[in-house]
């Protein structure tokens, strides 16, 4: 694919997305948000941080502003604002952890705005390493003996490390939530977090924590766009199989599809 | 939110919806004569559109640089503070710091600190990660007592005696290949377009201000 072929599916894709989002809101009224039981534990932890007046700690991990983990760091911010929004009526504010300098300000800012009152910038934690930080994740260990956080919501960026930031807060039975976007870092999250978001979870996180339409926008316009492209690689998928097999007619192919089209239809009504 | 406030949230919102869309159409359609046709001037006109892009990321490499001098005020700030409470350990960062610092200025370019430090703790700490994943990966069913659970610690038992050279586990180097081959890549795959799919959502709602950052 050429350079000019490819910045103008770029722009239709983008373009596409906003009209998405617009049609979207339509849909919202109508369909229920499937469940993520990740984010259902939220008020409980939140509750109980308010409850034994002890922090809930935020982490970003390496996902900043400027960088290509922008989104995600966007999205965990919009998180962290609800989770912070909710912790509002306890007496220890939120602690908030990142390794990206240019996360502090928005950090900074999210605390300030969610938390309605005098803010205190110790409690926010500049921990100034690169991605995959093995010492980032040992100053969090120590973040867990001394802060004695009421739970750990840690969605960002992360690699292999996150295993020594789980495990401290396990020893130490301080429950956890964990999403990445890098691939090591969502395995150990899997094997060792009680909660973990597995990929575009985390961005449609926002929805499920709070009341806001918009975020609900978000969540749709996602399953929308992974609809369509799981139909483009299934299609994609029956057509290597009529060139691998010359028998595979395409009047077959075509009613093969129709038939896995009307099981996904009834599939997503009884859901 | 008083009206003040909220002249101010639109107008950051505009702001940011401008600027995110001038340096999207800026990277889109600068720096490619070929959109155009390759008609005359087109070149120029190219070269044009990728001035605003341009101009705005040099912005955004500035604003960096000085959002890590800002880390390391409230890095001070915090540790500062925690010394006062008596932390050991901040001392030691704030000692170390200072001693860092002081190494820089009067043997730019020497790394003996770097290696004699910093690399020998990190490599203590990823000895510990490794048991740390080994331990957490055995109280993995603990935590998903189901059939998700029991297929990752399978999958895990597999890939790990595969690696064993011994003569007895070699056909679990076919498995092992295959494993790491079609599923484990399957779902790599999978795991990543979701997040880039997501990437796209989360950025278009930037670019229409639905952002809470701008919202306030």
């Amino acid at each position: 694919m050429d350079e000019t072929t490819l910045q103008i599916y770029s722009g239709l894709v983008l373009l596409a997305t906003a009209l998405l989002v617009y049609a979207a809101r339509l849909l919202r009224r109508r369909r229920a948000q499937r469940r993520i039981a990740g984010l259902e534990r939220l008020p409980a932890w939140t509750g109980c941080a308010i409850e034994t007046n002890r922090p809930l700690h935020l982490s970003f991990g390496s996902a900043g502003i400027g960088g290509d983990n922008t989104p995600l760091a966007l999205a965990g911010n919009e998180l962290f604002h609800h989770i912070i929004a909710g912790a509002d009526a306890g007496d220890a504010p939120p602690m908030l952890s990142m390794s990206a300098a240019m996360s502090l300000p928005l950090a900074q800012d999210t605390a300030r705005r969610a938390w309605n009152r005098d803010g205190d910038l110790t409690r926010l934690r500049w921990l100034p390493s690169g991605r995959r930080s093995l010492a980032f994740a040992a100053a969090l260990t120590d973040t867990a003996r001394t802060e004695e956080p009421a739970a750990h919501v840690l969605a960002g960026s992360f690699g292999p490390e996150l295993a020594l930031i789980l495990d401290s807060a396990e020893r130490r039975g301080q429950p956890s939530l964990a999403a990445s976007d890098q691939l090591a870092g969502q395995a150990v999250a899997y094997a060792l977090a009680d909660e973990a978001l597995i990929g575009e979870e985390l961005f449609a996180a926002p929805a499920y924590v709070a009341d806001d339409g918009r975020a609900g926008v978000d969540a749709i316009v996602m399953d929308l766009w992974r609809v369509f492209m799981i139909i483009g690689v299934t299609i994609a998928l029956f057509a290597q199989f009529s060139q691998l097999l010359p028998e595979f007619s395409w009047p077959l192919l075509a009613a093969g599809g129709a038939v896995l089209l009307i099981l996904g239809v009834v599939g997503y009504i009884r859901r | 939110m008083n009206f003040g406030q909220r002249l101010g949230s639109a107008f950051a919102a505009f702001v940011a919806f401008a600027v995110g869309v001038i340096t999207l159409l800026s990277l889109l359609l600068g720096d490619n004569p070929a959109l155009f046709n390759n008609q005359p001037g087109s070149e120029r006109l190219a070269e044009l559109l990728a001035v605003p892009g341009d101009v705005l990321l040099r912005l955004v490499v500035i604003v960096i640089a000085l959002s890590v001098i800002i880390g390391i005020a409230n890095l001070l700030y915090v540790h500062v503070g925690r010394v006062a409470r008596g932390k050991v350990y901040s001392g030691a960062l704030l000692a170390s710091f200072a001693v860092t610092i002081y190494w820089h200025l009067t043997r730019q370019g020497d790394p003996s600190l770097l290696e004699a430090v910093q690399l020998p703790i990190e490599s203590s700490l990823a000895a510990l990660l490794f048991v740390t994943l080994v331990a957490g990966a055995s109280r993995v069913m603990q935590k998903r007592a189901d059939v998700w659970g029991l297929l990752f610690v399978a999958v895990v038992v597999i890939v790990l005696l595969a690696s064993v050279p011994l003569a007895e586990l070699a056909p679990l180097r076919g498995w092992r290949d295959w494993l790491m081959r079609v599923p484990v890549s399957a779902g790599a795959r999978a795991f990543l377009l979701g997040i880039a799919l997501a990437t796209v959502v989360t950025g278009v709602r930037v670019l229409l201000g639905q952002d809470r950052s701008y919202r306030g």
